[in-house]
């Protein structure tokens, strides 16, 4: 008995080791799009319930899971955002982030891009004010439904023209 | 159990969408047969896993000409929205076989990015290339005359979006897609022509009767001066609307989209008025 427990121990340690030596040499995490902690970056406070079943907003199929949908988004940044203080630049900024299986949001990611998808950093005037906004964003639904919660990964894209937002997306 | 449909489809879907390797062998390309091969590795998992990723990565390490394995790999990216990775790949692919792919990143460039100058170009550019039928969207929905319209809308061209649309459903081929008559309809309304946008939104109702078609008909009621007929569809639109008949893309919202909110103020200043 003692014997195949230590063989079974053995099996899951080599498992887990291969595992991990596959993970460590790939160029890739889990997913695509996937947002490891930070400590330096993220809230403390914001924790996900299982990492490894987040899954993508689109996944559930039902549009943007957000009280009110997107005219609910829209009407936040129409109403906060302010494009008088806002730098004269233009292209899209992408905001990546996830929220838990309790509704919440948290680990933020930016990327930035002018019109010829090049990579761009956006003037503080506008990033301040978007990730603020986002973070305010306090609608997000729980989903699928609160007996079965899940953690996924959401993002919002804004199209900026001369420092006013134009498009929001998806 | 949804996301047990979904990941079901997902996985389907990428089963459907298999190449026919043998095609290579026909053109004596061993390499890409290799290539379209190794890229089979991903069958069974989720295009934004490792798996499927390292799958492609093998394909092209093994043919760097396999424009698919490319196209492939910059799914992931386009619907995580990383617009500069998922260019990057795309844009190898189109290089590669711009006759194959280019429908496919113009049509992504407005669904997910609304770049619709970069849409234009892109399908006109296809269409140019080809003496055959460019196509439809990737989810189908739309032909891609039909995209060109709405992006050729959203930058201000009205008259000309209308003229395309009408082109294509004039044509006996054309398959009438789920929003053809709605996009036509509202680009009517938009430009004061409310006999013709009354006939294309009916004709929508007939076609794939949604909550939009119904609220921009009342639209066109209330500028008619009919203002029964213009309650009675904000009505039938909200009805519509919370039975789930409405505009839907699981990625992005759709042009011409209405919200349950809009339908409901819309319902309030008519009753005001």
């Amino acid at each position: 008995m003692m014997k195949r427990t230590f063989l079974f121990a053995g099996l899951i340690f080599l498992t887990t080791a291969c595992l991990k030596e596959r993970s460590e040499n790939s160029a890739y995490l889990r997913w695509v799009g996937d947002i490891e902690q930070d400590s330096q970056l993220d809230d403390p406070d914001f924790k996900v319930c299982s990492e490894k079943n987040a899954i993508q907003y689109f996944n559930f199929s039902e549009g943007l899971p957000y009280v009110g949908e997107k005219y609910a988004i829209e009407k936040e940044f129409e109403e906060q955002y302010d494009s008088s203080v806002a730098a004269m630049e233009s292209g899209l900024v992408r905001i990546r982030f996830m929220v838990n299986c309790e509704g919440k949001s948290g680990r933020f990611r930016i990327l930035g891009m002018n019109f010829n998808y090049e990579e761009k950093q956006f003037d503080d005037s506008i990033m301040q004010q978007l990730i603020t906004i986002t973070r305010s964003l306090g609608g997000w639904k729980v989903m699928p439904n609160e007996k079965y919660p899940k953690d996924y990964y959401q993002y919002l894209i804004f199209k900026i023209q001369d420092g006013q937002i134009i498009e929001i997306l998806p | 159990m949804s996301n047990l449909i979904c990941l079901f489809l997902i996985f389907s879907c990428s089963f459907l969408t298999a190449q026919n390797c043998d095609a290579f062998l026909f053109f004596k390309d061993t390499l890409q047969y290799e290539a379209c091969k190794l890229a089979e590795k991903r069958r069974g998992h989720y295009q934004f896993s490792r798996e499927y990723q390292e799958a492609l990565d093998e394909a092209i390490a093994k043919c760097d000409y396999f424009s698919d394995a490319y196209r492939h790999k910059s799914v992931a990216y386009l619907k995580s929205g990383d617009f500069l990775t998922w260019k990057k790949l795309i844009d190898k692919a189109v290089e590669l076989d711009p006759a194959e792919h280019l429908g496919y990143r113009g049509w992504c460039r407005y669904q997910f990015f609304r770049d619709y100058q970069g849409a234009i170009k892109d399908i006109e550019r296809l269409d140019s290339l080809i003496d055959y039928e460019i196509g439809f969207s990737a989810n189908g929905d739309y032909h891609l005359h039909i995209a060109r319209a709405v992006c050729y809308k959203a930058l201000g061209h009205k008259e000309k979006a209308i003229q395309i649309i009408e082109d294509q459903l004039a044509n006996d081929d054309h398959l009438v897609g789920l929003y053809d008559y709605l996009h036509l309809g509202v680009l009517y309304l938009e430009t004061d022509q409310l006999e013709e946008a009354k006939a294309a939104l009916m004709r929508q109702a007939e076609e794939n009767n949604l909550a939009e078609n119904q609220f921009y008909l009342g639209l066109v009621y209330k500028k008619m001066g009919q203002s029964k007929a213009y309650r009675d569809c904000l009505q039938k639109a909200k009805a519509l609307y919370v039975e789930g008949k409405k505009m839907f893309d699981p990625y992005n919202s759709p042009m011409d989209k209405i919200y349950l909110q809009q339908i409901e103020m819309e319902l309030d200043s008519g009753q005001e008025n």
